[in-house]
């Protein structure tokens, strides 16, 4: 099968996830276990089954996984609509990240069926029965799908992702051509829900030091920007071989981006502007 | 009261494998692999230049169950790791990141890996035989 | 790898650890090295292309040879040639290749040290050693 567009989701009888045990790696506080079976909703026209992360920070209990049922003749076609309904009508302690369910602002970012998306944006009809949902993979999670995402945030705040200019203000705006503004295209669109960072496996290794995929889509933003004057600066600070290059060209970032943007092109570029100033 | 310390989100364990990670640590594990080969081709040499009876037992190693598993183990990987290295440099040139371009040029690795390796040890084999 | 071995990016409550995330990420802040490593490792990549499709094809075609008929061969002057470079490529590819890998996974960075180290003594020990073994044949 083809892939054309992160939308397809595989049909074929793959495994779900590599053959590791579930719970390899796994510290006693992230161990996980077998939750709760809510009970199922009356007059079931049309059953899906949602297995769902669930972790309460003020139980004594570590993470489980809890089995939801719903009717899919009384809910929307999103799983976000599901995730909604099931707050709504059968547990209210289910937490998780929404805001404009059209798949614009990031927040509903997480883990389904074992890839990253947004809830919002994800039909159920693509999503296997039972649905596997998780928060965003490699984050300490504060509740629920709730991931702590302080420590992306920070890598972002780290490659200073504003503009800086060395000539004073001027009197009208900054020009720029339009082929200049085209550079931008494929940059500006992020809305860093952070799926790609926390799909990439060297940032599942290595995500202390290594900036990720979505961080450094946005450093591309700026070292392309014809307005910004730091270029050089902004290089010195890329060229780490933690920073940039623990990136091997995996492609989670780009396979998974429910934007359809391509964080790998993109650094791919950056490394070729690294060889470019080096003559 | 001590913070209790958050849980961390599971990562390799519920990722779902796809062609891009599949083959990607495909290629460190043929290049890890490759490694140990390299080891063993220097040791080959060295043992052509001894000569004489360490280049006997040598030679019938290689023509045991064992060694042939080994050797056809090291082509396969030579094979993968070359095919899937000239795809590496391609995404280093900037080609090929098209979603689309990914997948194909990705199966292809495969299919092409695997005929070479089929081909070249049909002909290896008819040869000795 | 695995979860306690990783360290914490949050670096919770230990001495000496840097206040506030963003610092955390800074950390000692960027190397400004790196590139010639990556072009570098492309580079032997390259190299190794053309010099592995002659080493497979005269391999292949020399598969039913005794003990006399490899040296013979090998100690032709431009058989001898290919083969050190050859054998140069694929030593600095491995060694830079390895030299990633334990930067993925060894996270100590006392023990990743050594481990680099040794990756990097081994390789070099492991070249000279195939380069003197191919002028022995040559030049005998």
């Amino acid at each position: 099968m083809l892939i054309r567009s992160s939308k397809q989701v595989s049909h074929w009888h793959t495994p779900k996830r590599f053959p590791v045990p579930i719970n390899s790696d796994a510290s006693a506080t992230s161990r996980t276990e077998e939750g709760k079976t809510w009970p199922k909703p009356a007059n079931l026209t049309r059953p899906h089954h949602l297995r769902i992360y669930r972790y309460d920070p003020d139980s004594d209990h570590g993470p489980r996984i809890d089995t939801y049922t719903i009717n899919r003749d009384k809910c929307g076609p999103m799983l976000l609509d599901a995730l909604i309904k099931i707050k709504n009508e059968v547990d209210p302690t289910l937490t998780f990240r929404r805001s404009c369910r059209e798949g614009i602002c990031g927040s509903c970012a997480m883990n389904i069926d074992g890839t990253n998306w947004l809830a919002c944006i994800r039909p159920l009809d693509e999503v296997s029965d039972p649905v596997t949902v998780y928060p965003l993979n490699n984050m300490d999670v504060v509740k629920d799908l709730v991931g702590d995402q302080s420590h992306a945030l920070a890598q972002y705040t780290s490659i200073k992702p504003w503009l800086r200019s060395s000539t004073p203000p001027p009197t009208h705006e900054r020009l720029q051509s339009p082929e200049e503004r085209k550079k931008l295209d494929g940059d500006y669109e992020c809305i860093l829900c952070f799926c790609c960072t926390s799909g990439c496996p060297s940032h599942w290794w290595n995500g202390d030091r290594f900036l990720g995929p979505a961080v450094l889509l946005q450093a591309h933003r700026w070292l392309v920007d014809s307005r910004d004057d730091v270029t050089e600066e902004r290089l010195d600070d890329l060229e780490d071989p933690f920073k940039l290059y623990r990136c091997h060209t995996i492609l989670n970032c780009t396979r998974t981006c429910p934007k359809g943007l391509n964080p790998g092109k993109k650094i791919a570029e950056i490394k070729l502007m690294m060889q470019q100033r080096r003559g | 009261m001590p913070e209790r310390p958050r849980p961390r989100s599971p990562d390799v364990q519920i990722y779902r494998p796809q062609l891009t990670s599949v083959l990607s640590i495909t290629h460190r594990a043929s290049g890890v692999w490759l490694a140990l080969g390299a080891i063993a081709l220097v040791a080959w040499l060295i043992i052509v230049v001894a000569g004489g009876r360490a280049y006997a037992v040598l030679e019938s190693f290689l023509g045991s169950w064992i060694g042939s598993v080994l050797l056809f183990s090291w082509t396969l990987a030579l094979y993968y790791h070359l095919c899937n290295g000239i795809r590496h440099v391609a995404w280093d040139l900037d080609y090929g990141f098209e979603l689309r371009s990914i997948y194909l040029s990705g199966w292809c690795v495969v299919a092409v890996s695997v005929l070479l390796t089929g081909l070249t040890w049909a002909i290896t084999l008819n040869m000795r035989a | 790898m695995s979860e306690w071995k990783r360290g914490d990016p949050l670096q919770r409550n230990q001495p000496g650890g840097r206040a506030t995330a963003l610092h955390r990420s800074i950390g000692l802040g960027s190397a400004k090295a790196g590139a010639s490593h990556w072009w570098l490792q492309r580079a032997t990549a390259v190299a190794l292309i053309p010099l592995l499709m002659w080493f497979l094809a005269a391999l292949v075609s020399h598969a039913r040879a005794g003990h006399a008929e490899l040296v013979a061969w090998l100690a032709r002057p431009v058989t001898a040639v290919l083969m050190i470079l050859l054998l140069v490529a694929m030593f600095q590819h491995l060694r830079l290749g390895l030299q990633v890998v334990a930067e993925d996974y060894v996270h100590a960075d006392r023990i990743r040290f050594a481990v680099t180290a040794a990756i990097h003594g081994i390789s070099y020990a492991l070249m000279t050693a195939g380069i003197f073994a191919v002028l022995l044949i040559a030049l005998r």
